[in-house]
This record gives C-alpha cells, sequence and structure tokens, in this order.
C-alpha cells in the first residue's frame, strides 16, 4: 500500500455475501474481502443445508436410503437414486435386467436433462437475463411432466430400487417424450440465440472463472466444469455402467475452462442427453425389469397375498431390511454436476454401516476462491452459478 | 490462459483415449466482428422474444384447438392439473363397503416409512381379525416416498391424488388420524388398479 | 392573462394525469404483463374487485394500498434527513422534465394562441439535461446514506454510471442541435413536418446512441449495475421500503416516459402523422369550424404523440427483458471508449455535412 493510502486510512471491505443474498439463495456464505470492486480474498461457508444425510442412512434399512437420496442433488434426483441402486448392486454382486438399464439410462438423462435446464436458466436469471430463464423453466416443466408420468412425482421421485424399478415405462411415455423433446428443442433453439452469440452474455462468462486444467485435476474437478477445460472425462465413457457403451453419443468439450465453456458444455449435453434418451427408447429391450431374488427386491403382490412363504419373507426383508454381504464399495455415475460416488459400508446387516458420498459440487466449490481472487464482485454470480453448486448434495 | 490445444494433449495427462468422443463447443476463442458489434445479436435476441410476445398476444385472444390459451400456465384454483395416474399425492386408507379399513395393522408401512411418519395401535377384534384401532399419518413429516403402498400386503393404503387441504397452522391438526384418511374403495379405484398393475406381476 | 392562465393550468393538469394519474400506475402493470408474454408467462391477474380481474388491471391499486400501509423503514444509524430526501430527489426531476417537451403544435383557439407544451423554454433541451443530472444525486445519496455496504456500493455504481453517461448523452444531442440549429424543443418538432426531415433519418447514429444512453442513464436493464439484484441486493434502494421505494419506481417509469417523449420529439417527427402538417390537418377538419377545427387537430396530435411514445416504452420494455445486465466496468468501458468517440465522430461528420450544404 502506498503512503498517500496509508494516510487516508483506507482499509478493505469486509462484507458476508449470504446466506440471505440473492445469488446464495439461503445455501452458503461467502465472506469477501474487498478493495473497491475487486475480490482480494474470499471465503466459502458452506454447511446451511447440513442435515446428517449419512447419520440417518445409518439408521434406515438399505431400502429406506432411497428417499433420502432424493434429497442430495434435488435437481437431479433420478441420478442420486441410480447411483445408489448400482452401487448396492454392486455391493451385492447382482446386475439388473438388460430392460431395467435401459430404462435407469433414461431416467438419469432426463435427471440430467433437467439438472442442465436449471443450471443455465438460472445463470441466465442472474445475470439479468430473465426471459431464458422463463424458456429453460418452461422446457424444464416439460420434462418434469415426463418424470412424473415415469414415477409418481416431479422432484422426489423415489424411482430406482436395488435390483430393479420401482414400476415400469408407462403405456405412451415414448410418443409423448417425442412431443416433448420437439418443444423443448423449439425453446433450446431461442435460448441459444438469445444468449450463445450475444457479446453482453458473452462479455459477464468468457475469461471470467477461469481454471487451468491441471489445476482442474488436481482440485478435484468432474463433470461439465472439467470438460470446460478441455478434459473429456466422462464417467459414462471411461467406465461405462448401465448400457451406455452401447449409446452413441458424444463429450462435449470445452478450451480454456472459463464460465462460457462451462455454459456451451452444459448445452451441448442437453442435446446429447435427448439423443441418448431416444435411442434408448429405439432399443429398448422386452423383458423384466426387476432381479428375480426376493432376498434383494421385494416381491410381487400377487406373490404376497397368494403363497404364505412370500407373504412371511416379504414381511421379514422388509423390517429387516435386505442383507448385503459385508463388504465396502465404491461406486461412481456421473452426475449432472460431475462424478457422483457412493462409498458403502456393508456389516452385513440390514442397515449401512457406512454411506459416504462423494459430491461432485464440494470439490468445484471449494476451488470458487481460486477462481473469482482478483476479479469484480459482479463474476461471483456467473461463476457460482456455473459451479452449480447444490446445498443438498455439498452439505448433505 | 490455459494451453488451447489441451485437447490434444490429454493423453500426456495419464487419461486414455477410450472409444471417446470428443465435440469441441468452443467455437472461437476471440469474439467475432459479429458478436463485436452489439447492435445485430441484440436485435436477433429482440426479434425472439418479440415473436413469443405476440404469439402469446394472440394466444390469449384466439386461443389454439382445445386449449384456454397458448401458454402453459394453470390457473391454479380455478383450473387443475390433469395429474397421471402414477402421480403420488397424500396416502389414505382404503375403506370396505361396510365402513372399515382394510388395514389389518401388520405394520409394515409403519416399519418402512423413512420419515417414521405412521403410527399403528394394533387390536385384535372378538373374531380374532387384527385391525389398528389408531392410526395415525403425520402429514408434517409424511415424504411421499410411497412405500407404504408399495409394502402394503392388502392393499389397504394408498396414494391418492390428493394434494390439497395440507396447509394448517399448527402440526397438531396436519396428524391426521383414522377418519380423516379412510376413503371409500370407490374413490381410489384408479390408483388400486394402477399399483396391482405395477407390482401384482410376478417380476414386474 | 387570464386565457394564458387557464391554458397553462390545463396543460399541466394533463401532463401531471397523464403522466402520474395513467403512464405511472399503468407503467407497473403493462412492464408485468409485457414481460409475462414475452415469456410465456400470464402475469399478474389475480386482485380481483367482486370476483372481476380485468387481466390484472386492479394491481396497481391492490400495489397502492400494500405500499401505503406498510412500515417506513430508516436503518439504525442512517442519515436520516439524506434518507428521506432521496428519493424526492430522485423522483422530481423525472416530474419536471416533462414540462419542456411538446406534445402538440400551435394552434388558434378562441382567438388565442394556444402552444401545446407546458414551458415553451428556448433552451428546453439543456433543462431536460439539467434536471436528469439532479436525479443522479437521489441514487447517489440513498445509497450513501444507508449505511448499508451493498447501498454504498450501489451507489458508487450509480454515480460513475450516470455522470459518464450524461457526457455521451450531451454530446449525441450537440448533433441533433447542429442539424436543427435550435434547442427550443417545440421548435425541433416544428421542424420535422416533412418526413425525410425526421431526426432519424438526419441523425440515425445519434438516435441509437442517444436511445441507449438514456435507458443507462435511466439505469434500466442492460444498464441496472446500481441496482442488480443477484450482486448488489437491491444496490442503492436495497434500504427503502413502502411509499419511498415506490417513489424510486415511480421515478423510473416517469423517466421511460420522458425518454419516449424526448426521442419522439428529436428523432421521430414530434407530433406529426407522416407526410401530414398541421395546416393540412386543419384543413382536413375544416367542416368543423375554425375552432372545432383546431380542437380536432390538437386532439389527433396528442393521439399521435402518446401513441409513438407507448411504443418507445414498449420498445423500452423488450430491451429491458430480452437482454443480460452488464458489468460495471463493461458499462464504464461501453461509455467511453465506445459511445464517447462515435459521438464525437457523428458531431465531425454532422458538421461536415452541414458545411458542404
Amino acid at each position: 500500500m502506498s503512503d498517500t493510502a496509508k494516510d487516508l486510512h483506507s482499509e478493505y471491505m469486509v462484507i458476508n455475501m449470504g446466506p440471505s443474498h440473492p445469488v446464495t439463495h439461503g445455501t452458503v456464505k461467502f465472506l469477501l474481502t474487498l478493495e473497491g470492486e475487486t475480490i482480494i480474498d474470499m471465503k466459502v461457508d458452506i454447511g446451511y443445508l447440513h442435515r446428517g444425510f449419512e447419520k440417518m442412512c445409518e439408521n434406515g434399512t438399505w431400502e429406506q436410503v432411497i428417499p433420502y437420496t432424493d434429497r442430495l442433488n434435488y435437481v437431479s434426483p433420478l441420478i442420486n437414486n441410480v447411483g445408489y441402486a448400482l452401487a448396492v448392486e454392486k455391493l451385492i454382486g447382482i446386475e439388473a435386467p438388460q430392460r431395467c438399464q435401459y430404462i435407469r439410462v433414461i431416467a438419469s438423462e432426463l435427471a440430467r436433462i433437467s439438472d442442465h435446464y436449471t443450471n443455465v436458466a438460472a445463470s441466465g436469471l442472474e445475470l439479468g437475463a430473465f426471459t431464458a430463464f422463463l424458456y429453460f423453466v418452461e422446457a424444464r416443466e416439460l420434462i418434469w411432466d415426463l418424470i412424473e408420468m415415469l414415477c409418481g412425482a416431479r422432484v422426489t421421485a423415489n424411482y430406482v430400487r436395488i435390483g430393479g424399478l420401482k414400476n415400469d415405462l408407462p403405456d405412451g411415455f415414448k410418443t409423448k417424450s417425442r412431443d416433448v423433446f420437439k418443444r423443448c428443442r423449439e425453446l433450446w433453439a431461442d435460448v441459444d440465440k438469445l444468449l450463445t452469440k450475444n457479446r453482453i452474455f458473452i462479455d459477464r462468462v468468457r475469461n471470467v472463472g477461469v481454471m487451468p486444467p491441471e489445476d482442474a485435476i488436481a482440485w478435484g474437478f468432474t463433470g461439465p466444469c472439467l470438460r470446460a477445460c478441455g478434459i473429456p472425462y466422462d464417467v459414462r465413457k471411461f467406465h461405462p455402467y448401465l448400457v451406455y457403451d452401447q449409446m452413441d453419443f458424444e463429450v462435449p468439450v470445452g478450451e480454456t475452462g472459463d464460465n462460457f465453456d462451462r455454459y456451451l458444455v452444459r448445452m451441448e449435453e442437453i442435446n446429447q442427453s435427448m439423443r441418448i434418451v431416444e435411442q434408448a427408447l429405439d432399443k429398448m429391450p422386452t423383458g423384466p425389469v426387476n432381479v428375480d431374488m426376493p432376498e434383494y427386491r421385494w416381491q410381487s403382490k400377487d406373490d404376497i397375498s397368494n403363497r404364505i412363504e412370500s407373504m412371511i419373507f416379504h414381511f421379514k426383508t422388509v423390517t429387516e431390511g435386505i442383507k448385503p454381504p459385508a463388504g465396502e464399495i465404491y461406486s461412481a455415475v456421473e452426475g449432472a454436476n460431475g462424478e457422483l460416488g457412493f462409498y458403502l459400508v456393508s456389516d452385513g446387516s440390514g442397515k449401512p454401516y457406512k454411506c459416504r458420498v462423494r459430491p461432485p459440487c464440494f470439490p468445484l466449490t471449494a476451488a470458487m476462491p481460486k477462481m473469482v481472487r482478483g476479479s469484480f464482485i459482479a463474476d461471483i454470480i456467473p461463476t457460482f452459478d456455473m459451479i452449480n453448486m447444490i446445498g443438498g448434495e455439498c452439505d448433505r | 490462459m490455459a494451453d488451447i490445444n489441451i485437447i490434444h494433449n490429454y493423453p500426456k495427462m495419464g487419461i486414455p483415449m477410450g472409444k471417446l468422443k470428443p465435440k469441441r463447443v468452443r467455437k472461437n476463442i476471440e469474439l467475432t466482428l459479429w458478436e463485436r458489434l452489439y447492435i445485430f445479436e441484440i436485435i436477433r435476441g429482440m426479434h425472439i422474444t418479440t415473436i413469443h410476445f405476440f404469439l402469446n398476444l394472440l394466444g390469449f385472444i384466439f386461443p389454439p384447438k382445445g386449449k384456454k390459451r397458448r401458454i402453459m400456465t394453470v390457473y391454479y384454483p380455478e383450473e387443475k392439473l390433469t395429474l397421471p395416474v402414477a402421480y403420488r399425492g397424500r396416502p389414505v386408507l382404503v375403506m370396505r363397503e361396510n365402513g372399515t379399513e382394510k388395514c389389518v395393522a401388520c405394520g409394515l408401512c409403519e416399519k418402512i416409512c423413512p420419515a417414521s411418519a405412521i403410527t399403528i395401535i394394533a387390536e385384535e377384534k372378538e373374531n380374532g381379525e387384527r385391525f389398528p384401532a389408531a392410526y395415525t399419518l403425520d402429514m408434517a413429516r409424511c415424504v411421499y416416498c410411497g412405500y407404504c403402498e408399495e409394502v402394503c400386503p392388502k392393499e389397504a393404503i394408498v396414494m391418492s391424488a390428493e394434494y390439497e387441504g395440507l396447509a394448517r397452522r399448527n402440526r397438531q391438526n396436519l396428524r391426521f388420524s383414522k377418519d380423516k384418511l379412510l376413503r371409500p374403495e370407490k374413490s381410489v379405484k384408479d390408483r388400486i388398479e394402477y399399483i396391482r398393475g405395477i407390482y401384482a406381476k410376478c417380476n414386474y | 392573462m387570464v386565457a394564458d392562465l387557464i391554458e397553462s393550468i390545463v396543460k399541466i393538469l394533463f401532463i401531471f394525469g397523464v403522466n402520474i394519474g395513467f403512464f405511472s400506475p399503468i407503467l407497473g402493470w403493462v412492464e408485468r404483463k409485457q414481460s409475462a408474454l414475452m415469456q410465456d408467462r400470464v402475469g399478474a391477474n389475480r386482485a380481483d374487485i367482486f370476483g372481476y380481474t380485468l387481466i390484472g388491471l386492479f394491481h396497481p391499486i391492490a400495489d397502492a394500498i400494500k405500499v401505503l400501509t406498510k412500515e417506513d423503514f430508516i436503518p439504525d444509524g442512517a442519515d436520516r434527513l439524506i434518507h428521506t430526501l432521496a428519493p424526492f430527489i430522485s423522483l422530481t426531476p423525472a416530474i419536471v422534465a416533462f414540462a419542456v417537451i411538446p406534445f402538440g403544435g400551435q394552434y388558434e383557439l378562441f382567438g388565442h394562441r394556444v402552444n401545446l407544451i407546458i414551458a415553451d423554454l428556448d433552451v428546453g433541451l439543456l433543462f431536460v439535461f439539467a434536471f436528469a443530472s439532479l436525479a443522479s444525486f437521489g441514487a447517489v445519496l440513498a445509497g450513501w446514506s444507508s449505511n448499508n455496504n451493498w447501498s454504498f456500493l450501489g451507489g458508487l455504481r450509480a454515480s460513475a454510471q450516470m455522470l459518464s453517461y450524461e457526457v455521451v448523452m450531451g454530446l449525441n444531442i450537440i448533433g441533433v442541435i447542429m442539424v436543427y440549429g435550435t434547442l427550443r424543443l417545440s421548435e425541433i418538432g416544428a421542424m420535422q413536418v416533412n418526413f425525410f426531415d425526421w431526426g432519424i433519418f438526419l441523425q440515425p447514429v445519434g438516435f441509437v446512441l442517444f436511445f441507449t444512453c438514456a435507458i443507462a442513464e435511466n439505469k434500466r436493464a442492460p444498464f441496472d449495475v446500481a441496482e442488480a439484484e443477484s450482486e448488489l441486493v437491491a444496490g442503492y434502494f436495497t434500504e427503502y421500503s413502502g411509499l419511498k421505494f415506490v417513489m424510486f419506481w415511480m421515478g423510473e417509469f416517469l423517466e421511460i416516459v420522458t425518454i419516449g417523449g424526448l426521442v419522439t420529439t428529436m428523432f421521430f417527427g414530434a407530433w406529426h402523422l407522416p407526410f401530414v402538417s398541421d395546416q393540412m390537418l386543419l384543413n382536413f377538419f375544416r367542416f368543423a369550424g375554425p375552432n372545432g377545427a383546431a380542437i380536432l387537430a390538437i386532439l389527433v396530435n396528442i393521439i399521435t404523440f402518446f401513441t409513438k411514445v407507448i411504443f418507445f416504452i414498449w420498445l423500452q420494455m423488450t430491451i429491458r427483458w430480452t437482454l443480460p445486465r452488464f458489468r460495471y466496468d463493461q458499462v464504464m468501458r461501453l461509455g467511453w471508449k465506445m459511445f464517447l468517440p462515435i459521438a464525437l465522430i457523428n458531431i465531425f461528420i454532422t458538421g461536415l455535412v452541414i458545411l458542404v450544404k
């Protein structure tokens, strides 16, 4: 600091951004040190949405954890369902039937689409492009209609079961999804025209929140934020789960790792996800959607009401919970924000001994100070939006 | 600024090529002249919003066939959404025609409920039949997961299509007892048929 | 003398009625409804009287009742006097500026010369800008007196932005002044009888720049950095509530109308229909007698003028709901590095053309 500045008693302004600030919507607090509008330092304070997810899981049966996972990333709950079910299946050592796997792919991709819609829309909103926000919210509404038709709820899906699904695809799903995707693509094109080439938008996001690829890997970035740096890491491609290896889709990658690349990657992923859903619907095999293993998947109601052995066994599995063999497992799926991992430890009882979640947005949120230091207050907004920190997942 | 050709360097960083299909989304690093001049893209954006403006305005005056207006908003209390049969509203107990509940107080729903919303006090009739003397469903706790419906061996509790009347000033008022939960079987017939369809078949 | 007084009072009441009584409440409704239609929504339509909602037209009334019954909140540690004064400083210029904008020509009515402008100042254009600069004090004082960091940052941004755009706007109108050779707005309007003499044909660049700068001066999106709700909560009026908050709001809406009026007067032929002069109107309405013809012509003038104003209000709303917000430094860069040179070049070229002619 120069002598004049010292004489003027000039000092940094320390300011709390959040938790009740429009951009942090109650889930995070930034402690900013400002010089004028420039950010000198920033501390991220998380934990406002902590609910003790892991402890709750330890007190519920393996089945009861599934509704809890809906509340992790509450914008794309179906992916969390799928991720948890896959982890438990890996622990048990079973594989769901083919048709189930296809439907799970459809469910995850629908959730991914809705998540990216929300994310791009919300960033538009917070940058002042209110209209783009509502176009994508309309599109998301249509996708949620599909999800509601599939699982009976819009957000709290609770759809995937260990070793199967709650129910099969409903009638008319394919026709409806075709109509929905048509309208969604129109709205996508509108938003694309409103934002992608608009210089006001480009100036807000370009070269803002840049993360070099080496640093991104070092900080543990995954998902669209890592792909924006130019690294095509996608769990669906590198460690294919379900039937993703039979799907034809591209991994969008950016070049510089700034917010504009993150935006472009997400916009392209919406299209790729729609392609995957259409392919999966076309290739959909017939057959059962649940494994025929009463010890892991509840039996059908016909069996329960007609056979006394089934009835007794049903009571046993429901009250005690299914019992995966003792052991520990890590299984990851490609969440909407990145690698969503479940680390499960079983002691052979009906309840998880430990259920740890690797949230994709925790490393991203941790890197916020690095990304915004030295830039303006206004740059926090696109950066924070584009890392898409979801309180429910980050704080658990 | 990072090396912009990083996409060609990633094998060096220990990431295998695999059968990836990377697709570059960033067309240009620097702004093109077209983008540099604000005005054209602004006019294009205004063109989009203006088209939406006039189409929606016309949609109010001349509604499209089979709809009241072009936009998808539903005027809620007056109009209601048509819910898919899969929709999980609040759980209700199914009532037999003689006014008693189908529930036999086996306690499976109480056990599986992830939010511990259900409390059952079971009793026996003279003929040895079990029935719930008290069945309390705390709607302040219920998360609408539908497990109670899924595990119930008697089709006695189902997720109805009701979603209203759950705003109360006092949480005590949200503890619904049996008389508030019972619904005649006819009113939830669709749902019972639906859950038979999805849960009843062997291997579903 | 008495006739002059009556004429002035009638004109003042008319403009006051149109601005405060019509535009200011109705623009709140227009903003809601127009943004809704642009965004595939319905917009506010729930306020009803005996079950009639009238496409949401009762919402301004509901809003008025609401703000009148709100607590008038002054934060602890705020400068009470300045905090109270700021909204007035912000609102007054917006009302006053319309005094020098003509909404019709000059007519002979009952032997009395009627000039359809409240104050026909010979420095009308300067008067507008003098008062527009006053409005920036409102924002700055509101931000500084609120004892809130976000308000303070908003006030800083507002002062820097409004001062820099005033410079560009001032340079812009020099082009207009050079073309028409007068600062009197009624004369500028009167000179645009011929369709091809409209300002938009003589000063196309000037129009784009003036319109943009005027929106920036009014601090509306995409230039609403001073009140950017996602960055600064609500900027300089974060700590305002009730009627004082609404005064900022009203000031903004009235300024929209003023901008519409100014743009119409300077660039879009003021009260003139294309290819129709006032004399032609009088001749056309000859059947109604001399006074009747004048009254009808005045009506046509006023309707034409306000139709144009309403179009520019619509345009401003469309811009506001289409574009994302600039960043603070980008607003500054745009003002000083792009608009200022273009405005200077515009003056230079205008001068060159006038010289050649």
